[in-house]
């Protein structure tokens, strides 16, 4: 199965790649550059929401970061984009390792809330701060070439995913993430360090989204707050995660794929999109929650394990472990103790 | 003179805002020994537990583990110098196989993939699950699960390890089989620590035993010993009596 998925993503790759040999209409470019984009940004909001457990709402304030540091580099400092791109990579970094030590001591729903309040803020401060032009936003030197954007985005996006791949399927760490997921005091004692993983976990969802906010906003050539650094962007990718299947990355690949493309028709055939857009991805998200917990690819597999056969989960005796607890104990103890006081010889 | 003990608490305390949980407790652990912790409901077997495995700091006194410091080191340092624990109230992770589960734990003494798998199934069949290896850990029995959490423990190839409760519960066939387990381990250089209800259980096995009573060491010597200390009796007797 893992080794099947690996071959059929080098295919999907590869496909993927030859489009531009066929396919010369500028707006087909610009509609798959920007799926690819959104698998991406599915894919490392999976790290932390799948893997690790952690709802983060400033995922979108990564891709703004990544953005927004290219932008003012090349604007303002006459960057070139590549080392721009390198320079929103590294400060979206260090704004993750930041950001990440006081967040990551929250829980659940204070992570999400903590998260989504430093989102805020972070648009809020490009709101009022004139490097980054403010409301008007920046505009970045043109450069128009789909084909270019088309592969620069295709390759960081698949190399981000090869290297979630191995890392979170095949090297510990995801094993060690799901660990994190599962039980994070539990971990502890088989020696594993969960301030330290979360933040390894936290950097490795950052990075690879700042950099495709930095390649973007180069394409875009027009950032502002209200379309780079709003809640939107978390919010799509965790819908597109949550649906598709967490903890999985092909799951939210799928995720992606299907409401990046429902967007597009949607976009292309009803004017008043914006509002009804939103209903429609709460609803989904929603929906999804309640009739397939495990996202559509979850879902997929768990038939075909059981179709498979021996993967079978026993049904368990008694699956309150609090009650385990007292079985046993009280009534018999002293009885207990009091018999093995009268018998000659106890070792 | 003897060897250096493998653990000692020197006069360690921990309170809970106005709960004395465990009071100035002092003892010993040898290499080699299974030393049983006993006490009534509520005594601070399992607190005592926690802070030797790092999980609180002690609020007074100090815990030396082969003659170092190790008072307030986190758990997972402790895991990598040598401490395996369980939890009374059981840590499956639930949502991962139990060959999974053991993986995790076999990570700390082998960073490689291939080696940890290795390791993990060697563990599964020591304590009996290999044949349960995919199955979710939610799946598992309640005998399953306290053998799971042996297991994890285990696989961290500690030379000290903490049992807390892993025998209640279980079914007399099953009790002989962990007894068997924890012979075993002895007898392959591990050094335990156990606490447990079932007096047979503690009787069988144990070199030596110490007692708590509300947080507070009452006594401690061989089984034999213990087991007509008056102190102790009352300690027991008065519970059923109240
Ligand atoms: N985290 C905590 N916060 C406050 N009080 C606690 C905490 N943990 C334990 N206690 C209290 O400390 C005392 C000792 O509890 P502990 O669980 O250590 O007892 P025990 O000897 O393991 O009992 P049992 O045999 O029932 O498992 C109890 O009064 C308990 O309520
Ligand atoms: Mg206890």
């Amino acid at each position: 199965m893992r080794s099947k998925i690996i071959t059929l993503s080098i295919l999907v790759v590869l496909a993927l790649g030859v489009i531009p040999l066929f396919v010369s209409d500028t707006f087909v470019l610009r509609i798959l550059t920007e799926a690819i984009m959104w698998i991406g940004l599915a894919i490392t909001f999976d790290v932390l929401a799948g893997y690790t457990g952690y709802l983060n709402f400033g995922h979108g304030a990564f891709f703004g970061i990544g953005a927004y540091t290219t932008a003012i580099m090349m604007v303002r400092a006459n960057w070139p984009f590549t080392t721009a791109l390198l320079a929103g990579a590294v400060i979206t970094a260090v704004c993750a390792l930041l950001a990440g030590f006081p967040t990551l001591r929250l829980r659940g729903a204070y992570f999400a809330i903590a998260t989504w309040a430093l989102s805020l803020a972070i648009q809020q401060l490009a709101l009022i701060l004139t490097i980054t032009g403010g409301p008007d936003g920046m505009r970045l030197p043109p450069f128009l070439d789909p084909v270019y954007f088309f592969y620069l985005m295709l390759g960081v996006v698949s190399a981000t995913f090869f290297l979630l791949w191995y890392l979170l399927e095949r090297a510990p760490f995801g094993l060690k993430l799901k660990a994190i997921r599962e039980d994070e005091l539990g971990a502890q004692s088989l020696g594993l360090n969960p301030t330290r993983l979360k933040i390894q976990a936290f950097v490795l969802s950052a990075v690879p989204t700042g950099i495709l906010g930095g390649i973007y906003a180069y394409w875009i050539t027009f950032i502002d707050p209200a379309s780079t650094l709003s809640d939107l962007v978390s919010d799509q990718a965790l819908v597109m995660v949550v649906f598709g299947g967490m903890g999985t990355l092909i799951g939210p690949i799928i995720g992606a794929v299907l409401i990046f493309s429902f967007k597009t028709i949607f976009w292309a055939y009803l004017s008043n999109f914006q509002l009804l857009y939103l209903i429609i991805l709460g609803a989904v998200i929603a929906l999804s929650v309640v009739f397939l917990p495990n996202g559509l690819w979850g879902t997929i597999k768990n038939r075909k394990n059981r179709r498979d056969g021996p993967k079978k989960v026993e049904k368990s005796m008694s699956r309150d472990a609090e009650a385990d607890k007292n079985i046993e104990k009280k009534s018999t103890l002293a009885a207990e103790l009091k018999a093995c006081t009268q018998k000659d010889g106890v070792k | 003179m003897m060897a250096t003990p493998l653990l000692e608490l020197k006069s360690v305390t921990k309170t809970f805002g106005g709960l004395t949980a465990n009071n100035q407790v002092s003892f010993k652990v040898h290499p080699g020994e299974i030393v049983g912790l006993i006490g009534p409901n509520g005594a601070g077997k399992t607190t005592l537990f926690n802070v030797i495995s790092g999980y609180y700091a002690p609020s007074h006194g100090q815990i030396l583990f082969n003659g170092k410091d190790i008072s307030g080191k986190p758990p997972y340092e402790l895991a990598a110098l040598g401490i395996g624990r369980t939890f009374q109230v059981v840590k499956p992770f639930p949502g991962l196989s139990v060959l999974e589960n053991v993986l995790i734990a076999s990570f700390l003494r082998y960073p490689k993939r291939a080696q940890a798998e290795e390791h993990a199934w060697h563990i599964l069949e020591t304590t009996g699950l290999a044949d349960r290896a995919e199955v979710s850990a939610a799946g598992l029995t309640l005998a399953g699960r306290k053998r799971l959490e042996i297991g994890k423990a285990l696989a961290l190839k500690p030379s000290f390890l903490l049992l807390d409760e892993v025998v209640a519960g279980l079914n007399p066939t099953e009790v002989d089989l962990t007894i068997e387990l924890i012979l075993k381990l002895r007898d392959q250089g591990v050094t335990i620590l156990i606490v447990e209800h079932i007096m047979r259980v503690i009787m069988q096995i144990c070199d030596r035993l110490a007692v708590l009573n509300y947080g507070e060491k009452i006594a401690e010597g061989t089984p034999a010993e213990i087991s007509s200390n008056p102190a102790v009796i009352k300690a027991y007797l008065g519970e059923t009596a109240a």
